[in-house]
């Protein structure tokens, strides 16, 4: 036949490129049981769904042609969960996927068709970093680098998911940070340099783990949301995301039916607070119980754990909670968990999440660890993210909520209803500190001075903390009993609906810096 | 066996522990009470394993960032 040599060949370059970095190094990562990219796309995507863009496209060097299928780096479209998204899945196999002109080219083209087309973005990172030599000497940084002015612009029109599933260097770890959900495999490394490069250049070993690792991530940046055990769980937390996450910044995130028991197990919710108010709970537990049953998904639970961020369903819409966690440090917020909120924030104001606030707090941490974290700043950043949010805003203050915190946590105007159990208390500070600070003398507790005055004034403080005078000065707007809270909620939010928008917020966050 | 130090997440006292060593605990669990900022704070375990070490006595005052116990995961 007339065309067969050419389909021959058609199908030779497919192989070729479908291949990947060969053989041998495929079946090193299948004996550590690790995916390979194009199984991950595979797990990823709906089966047949995945159009390959520059299926054939290989490194400028023409004496690397032959050794670079998809120049490391597959890019393409396909369904997650029935809905259209764009996707860069690096391919170590092949020169580390490494960075190089070709590739840069193909992140920038379906980056650029993900944010016209207003389809989510997902990147698998594992690479290496520049690839070395195309990258050395002033011609080729001139010629290839920074030619893209939007390539780390991020509007936050379109949600952006990642995963880091290996060793992760320069373009995987900037992706990553730009993404809006970020999920790591334990075992891999996100850092700007390999810990080969910084060994050489400070002239000692480091610990990769230390340099990059799981733990530095959750626990201590707050770079990631989530660590999980392998591959397929990290792909399915991307799924999970997206499955909150509209497609674009203009239109509703998806509703989901409601589970039943929702309404039973919410009812329920005081059961969950201790009758103290020197004990302390888990707000995570009375955050699944007011929400949809099982639709609480908790984004860097292990950093900043004073405060929980937590997308989840109230009567089958997606929305966000923010909330102060008793169980650390009494839920007095740091300035992690000022970061938390605010990075949580920017995500919901960006993709039309309203936000439910829950508080029980004492203040703010303070003192001189507080301070060297740049308290005061991270506080009214807080406060700027706040009042810029203009989705839907509902509070629920469960019990201590005290001085400047009142204010962050959505307390007076800041929010469009606010209600209080009957278990509230609020006032400028906790009144045991307060009686001290009028009543005692410094560097004494009043406690021990003079105990009987203390026990009176603290009396009298308490009293004057009680939720009836908040709701006597219309500072509070509801006054709710804990079992209904949740149809409340639910209520509230019917009639705080952004209908003049179609439920749309002004994305005023949406360029808010990715980390800070 | 790879081994985690868990801290204190606040300056206080320590009031009661609530384990033992050798005893198996899970993410989450309460490995003792400190009494702070006037509150009972638990200390939870980052981590599933074994308690591997106790480092602190009861009414010893621990800081903020504070080792208090190891645990072997």
């Amino acid at each position: 036949m007339a065309f067969d040599d050419l389909l021959d060949e058609y199908d030779r370059r497919m192989r070729a490129a479908l291949a990947m970095g060969g053989e041998e190094r495929l079946e090193r990562r299948r004996n550590a049981g690790l995916m390979n990219a194009r199984e991950r796309i595979a797990y990823l995507m709906d089966e047949g769904s995945f159009v390959e863009s520059g299926l054939f496209a290989v490194s400028h060097l023409p004496e690397d042609r032959e050794s670079t299928p998809a120049d490391g780096k597959i890019t393409g479209y396909g369904r997650i969960d029935g809905r259209e998204a764009a996707l860069v899945a690096n391919d170590f196999t092949v020169k580390g996927a490494s960075s190089s002109t070709t590739n840069m080219k193909k992140i920038g083209w379906v980056k650029r068709a993900a944010t016209e087309r207003g389809i989510p973005m997902v990147f698998l990172g594992e690479s290496s970093g520049a690839r070395i030599p195309d990258n050395m000497g002033a011609y080729n940084m001139g010629a290839m680098l920074a030619w893209d002015p939007a390539q780390y612009l991020r509007l936050r029109q379109s949600p952006w998911a990642s995963a880091v599933l290996g060793m992760a260097y320069g373009s995987s770890t900037w992706y990553a940070c730009m993404a809006d959900f970020n999920v790591m495999r334990k075992g891999s490394i996100m850092a700007v340099s390999s810990q080969r490069l910084v060994s050489m250049a400070i002239g000692e070993q480091v610990d990769a783990e230390e340099l990059g690792g799981w733990r530095l991530h959750t626990e201590v940046t707050g770079l990631m949301d989530l660590a999980v055990d392998s591959d397929e769980e990290a792909l399915d937390a991307i799924k999970t995301f997206l499955g909150y996450m509209p497609s674009h910044h203009n239109e509703m995130p998806p509703e989901a039916p409601v589970p039943k028991g929702s309404d039973e197990t919410a009812r329920k919710v005081l059961d969950l607070l201790p009758e103290k108010r020197t004990q302390v709970y888990d707000m995570r537990k009375v955050i699944a119980a007011l929400a949809d049953k099982d639709s609480m998904f908790e984004l860097k639970a292990r950093f900043g754990r004073t405060a929980v961020t937590s997308l989840a369903r109230l009567d089958g819409k997606v929305v966000g909670f923010i909330a102060n966690n008793p169980l650390h440090k009494g839920g007095a917020l740091d300035a992690d968990g000022c970061d938390k909120a605010c990075s949580f924030m920017v995500l919901c104001d960006s993709f039309n999440i309203p936000l439910v606030f829950l508080v029980d707090n004492p203040g703010f941490v303070i003192g001189l660890d507080a301070e060297r974290q740049r308290a005061p700043g991270k506080i009214i950043n807080f406060m700027n993210a706040l009042q810029l949010v203009t989705t839907p805003k509902l509070t629920v203050m469960i019990r201590k909520n005290y001085g400047q915190a009142y204010i962050n946590m959505a307390g007076g105007r800041n929010a469009d209803e606010v209600a209080a159990w009957p278990t509230a208390e609020v006032s400028f500070m906790d009144p045991a500190f307060a009686v001290n600070v009028v009543h005692g003398n410094e560097g004494k507790r009043l406690e021990d001075d003079d105990p009987k005055l203390f026990e009176k004034k603290f009396e009298e403080f308490r009293l004057a903390s009680e939720v009836w005078d908040i709701a006597a000065a219309y500072g509070v707007q509801h006054v709710i009993k804990p079992e209904d809270t949740r149809a409340w909620l639910i209520r509230m939010f019917e009639v705080h609906m952004a209908r003049l928008t179609g439920g749309l917020s002004q994305h005023r966050l949406a360029n808010w810096p990715t980390s800070y | 066996m790879a081994s985690v130090e868990i801290q204190s997440d606040v300056t206080g006292t320590v009031w009661k522990i609530e384990v033992k060593e050798g005893d198996t605990i899970a993410e989450g669990d309460t490995l003792m009470i400190l009494e702070s900022m006037k509150m009972e704070i638990p200390v939870v375990s980052t981590d599933a394993g074994t308690v591997a070490k106790i480092l602190v006595t009861e009414e010893e005052p621990v800081a903020e960032g504070q080792a208090v116990a190891l645990l072997n995961l």
